[in-house]
């Protein structure tokens, strides 16, 4: 069966003599929930801004299902179904809620526009109460559910968000994460990059880890949340000191 | 103090604010202040001027005078024309020169510096093909109509002014009410989430260059049909159109239009109260005060 989201080789980075991803092979199933981990400068959000075509790519391959995007502008790659959510300025905070979504809605044909805004709209309520708020005034949970409305205005086969968490409060986190998990269950790839990782881990079906741009390890969320030899290599956990008994 | 004043200034407001939209477009989606734009407004001035003169030679009757106006059908039939090929024009400069460097990342004041060599190749080119002797569409004299409370204007003028008005209107209901507008509005506040979102960045900058060469089109137009068209008019414009653009807050169309305006006006009292050699001082003293006291100018928000 063909991978949802696929990369073969990857190597990307700003500048063509300093990579940063270094050769990421990764494949994400149909309907999977893949979360990205890795210590601080492991180039995660590097890997999925390339995947999303904002950074070079220098060798190698990304493919969604069948069709290879690598050379895709990133504009284009929305229509191919794939969506992405970038970490930080992920709204047009200076636009209303209705016009980010308006927006989004462009590329879709003029009649399912204001279905499509009014399917988003019943998703998050939060976001129907106020359409001509300015989204800058959103506070931060709220922003990330209007970036995450934005991204699935398309139906996207795939949703790549980078660290949607970034400043949010715990309980807040905690909703975000609940509405991507529905959204998942709702039959859209994702994949997460993150640094919550106990949150991640437990919304995600398989995690892989990055560290100095390579893949080093991947498996079910579930084992690695109980693995201590990987929170300590790679997620910066401390193993506690054995006890000595005389 | 003449009232008439309050008509000149709105005249040359209005002119000054048309070529104002174009800098403050460019500006917020470019990011760079693009000097070389003042030379749209001369370009589109003798280019219409060309194709004017070139309908009148093909077509006498289109040189007869329109009603009560001191031009033919053969300058709103160029105007159209002109619009077109200077908005071409500024692709071709964008294709030549500022793609390129966009294209190399280079810095702002890179992109600067090379607005200023457009700025000087292009007015350079216009003194080489139409020389630097003062050119008129028409040399018909039109009699100021009162218009009540000592003000004057002729045919000529109040036109500009409805067609400024109506510019302004259509650019803004464009950048609020249509998918465009938005695509703007968008990749002026950040162009890679505008890319992310599905919006086609080049296609939008390359209808930036349009719009704000076409205006200024129109500006040196209406400059060239109520003053004269000389090689050096955008240059003589280009600080009052910044002036403008920046008093109107960077990004707001009718904050340039309004600000053209207010600029205008300020001009014409100048002359008025201190005299005409300060007339060029105002725009510079408005630019300075603004950046001093509110630099995002009138409809601009903070950094």
């Amino acid at each position: 069966m063909t991978a949802a989201l696929s990369t073969r080789a990857l190597v990307a980075g700003y500048e063509r003599d300093l990579p940063i991803v270094r050769g990421v092979d990764l494949d994400v199933k149909q309907g999977e929930l893949v979360v990205v981990l890795g210590p601080n400068g492991a180039g995660k959000s590097t890997f999925v801004k390339a995947i999303a075509g904002l950074v070079p790519i220098h060798s190698g391959a990304t493919a969604l299902g069948s069709l290879d995007i690598t050379a895709v502008p990133a504009h284009q790659k929305i229509r191919h179904g794939l969506a992405f959510v970038p970490q930080t300025e992920n709204i047009f905070g200076t636009m209303s809620i209705n016009d980010n979504l308006l927006l989004a809605a462009n590329i879709l044909p003029r009649e399912k526009r204001a279905r499509r805004i009014a399917e988003l709209y019943a998703m998050f309520p939060d976001l129907a109460a106020r359409p001509s708020l300015r989204a800058g005034q959103l506070s931060g949970g709220q922003r990330q559910m209007l970036a995450v409305a934005r991204a699935l205005i398309v139906e996207p086969s795939v949703l790549i968000l980078d660290e949607p968490s970034a400043g949010l409060s715990p309980k807040i986190v905690a909703d975000v994460f609940a509405r991507l998990k529905e959204i998942n269950a709702n039959g859209v790839t994702i994949v997460l990059v993150e640094q919550n990782v106990k949150a991640a881990l437990a919304i995600a079906d398989r995690a892989v880890i990055l560290v100095e741009g390579r893949l080093r390890h991947e498996g079910p969320a579930a084992t690695l949340a109980d693995d201590p030899i990987v929170a300590e290599l790679y997620l910066g956990a401390r193993r506690e000191p054995k006890t000595v008994t005389p | 103090m003449n009232p008439q004043a309050l008509m000149d200034g709105l005249i040359t407001g209005s002119m000054i604010g048309l070529g104002a939209i174009g800098v403050t477009l460019t500006y917020s989606i470019l990011r760079f202040a693009n000097f070389a734009h003042g030379e749209f407004i001369a370009w589109g001035a003798y280019i219409a001027l060309a194709v004017s003169s070139a309908l009148g030679y093909l077509s006498g009757g289109l040189l007869a005078p329109i009603g009560p106006f001191s031009f033919g059908w053969s300058l709103p039939i160029a105007a159209v024309v002109a619009v077109a090929l200077t908005g071409g024009l500024a692709l071709l400069v964008d294709a030549l020169l500022f793609g390129r460097l966009r294209a190399q990342r280079s810095t702002v004041i890179i992109m600067v510096m090379a607005s200023f060599g457009a700025a000087l190749t292009l007015r350079s080119l216009l003194e080489f093909i139409f020389t630097s002797k003062p050119a008129y569409y028409t040399k018909a004299l039109q009699i100021a109509l009162p218009l009540g409370g000592g003000l004057r204007a002729t045919p000529d003028q109040m036109l500009s002014l409805g067609v400024a008005a109506v510019l302004v209107v259509a650019v803004h209901l464009l950048l609020t009410r249509t998918a465009i507008g938005r695509s703007m509005r968008a990749v002026s506040e950040n162009q890679q989430l505008s890319g992310v979102v599905g919006i086609d960045v080049r296609k939008v900058v390359r209808i930036v260059w349009l719009l704000g060469a076409g205006l200024a089109c129109m500006a040196g137009i209406m400059a060239g049909l109520l003053v004269q068209i000389r090689p050096h008019m955008g240059l003589d414009l280009l600080l009052p159109l910044f002036a403008a653009a920046i008093l109107g807050g960077i990004g707001s169309v009718p904050g340039a239009m309004l600000a053209g305006l207010i600029v205008g006006l300020a001009e014409a009292f100048a002359v008025q109260i201190v005299g005409a050699e300060w007339r060029a001082a105002i725009a510079f003293v408005i630019l300075v005060l603004v950046l001093l006291v509110r630099p995002q100018g009138l409809f601009g928000r903070p950094e």
